[in-house]
């Protein structure tokens, strides 16, 4: 892929980070400084989903996550191309390292397990996915189908993200994998359950 | 018969190109949304996926906010 022509801002900060003296090291300090700054932002961005005991872990949480942020972005220096400011290319694996991490805080004292009374719990307890379908029948074939033509890695990714809402990054930290490992099952459920209500007459196929 | 309901929690129907290949877009798309410009087709399958993938709807509803803020920081 081409590089793009980059903006007098974008050709500084490459410029900088590529430079084998001082002028580096203070790109570094800066780039540092403004992934924090970002992290933090984040951070008050989901405050609703933090205790307010929290505050000093999750400070700590943002610190990393722009050290882990920073050291991504210099290893893939190369791959930038221009599409995007540096800045918001930059800004993007900061975002990733930090609300991934800020899911796994507030989900830390949290179990995930496989529930299978989450289909049987009466209204005020149902999963909202399950409310909003409005319909015991199709809840009872979305249930069969589970059931029937999924394995228990997939019910287990399946029922935990959509129906107990558990975040894919927490999910792929408690199964040591990846997030995308983990939305690919996710896919690959989906489209099975998909197929097998498509059979049932309820759903349409799917075009991937 | 084709249910709808059934989108929230089985996805949409259109191509979904992963996590990690979303990657990839969400900085352009960020710039492109705070900008107030239509997005372009060839980000249809990126959008599809933020449809079926809330930690990536987060994450980009995260950036965008940081470029709005930036645009609005130099609006000033």
């Amino acid at each position: 892929m081409d590089t793009l022509a980059l903006d007098t801002e974008s050709a500084d900060w490459l410029r900088d980070l590529r430079d084998s003296g001082g002028a580096r090291d203070n790109a570094i300090e800066r780039l540092h400084g403004l992934l924090v700054r970002v992290a933090r932002g984040e951070a008050v961005r989901r405050r609703a989903t933090m205790s307010a005991r929290a505050a000093d872990e999750v400070d700590d949480l943002c610190v990393q996550a722009a050290s882990d942020a920073l050291m991504a972005i210099l290893a893939k220096l190369d791959t930038y191309r221009g599409s995007a400011r540096f800045t918001t290319w930059a800004c993007k694996f900061v975002i990733l390292e930090a609300s991934a991490r800020l899911r796994r805080h507030a989900w830390r004292e949290r179990k995930v397990e496989l529930d299978d009374t989450i289909w049987d719990r009466l209204p005020d307890r149902a999963p909202l996915i399950l409310e909003r379908l409005e319909d015991d029948q199709l809840i009872g074939a979305l249930h069969h189908a589970v059931d029937t033509h999924l394995t228990e890695r997939q019910r287990l990714v399946f029922q935990s993200v959509t129906m107990a809402e558990v975040p894919t990054d927490v999910l792929a930290e408690r199964l040591g994998t990846t997030r995308g490992a983990v939305y690919k099952i996710l896919h690959d459920a989906r489209a099975k359950l998909r197929r097998a209500l498509t059979d049932a007459g309820y759903a349409e196929q799917r075009n991937d | 018969m084709t249910d709808h309901r059934l989108d929230a929690i089985l996805g949409t129907t259109g191509r979904d190109p992963g996590c990690d290949a979303g990657l990839d877009f969400i900085d352009e798309y960020c710039e492109i949304v705070a900008r107030g410009e239509a997005v372009p087709d060839r980000f249809a399958d990126f959008l599809t996926h933020l449809g079926n993938c809330r930690a990536c709807r987060e994450d980009t509803e995260g950036l965008l906010a940081v470029v709005r803020a930036q645009e609005n920081r130099e609006s000033r």
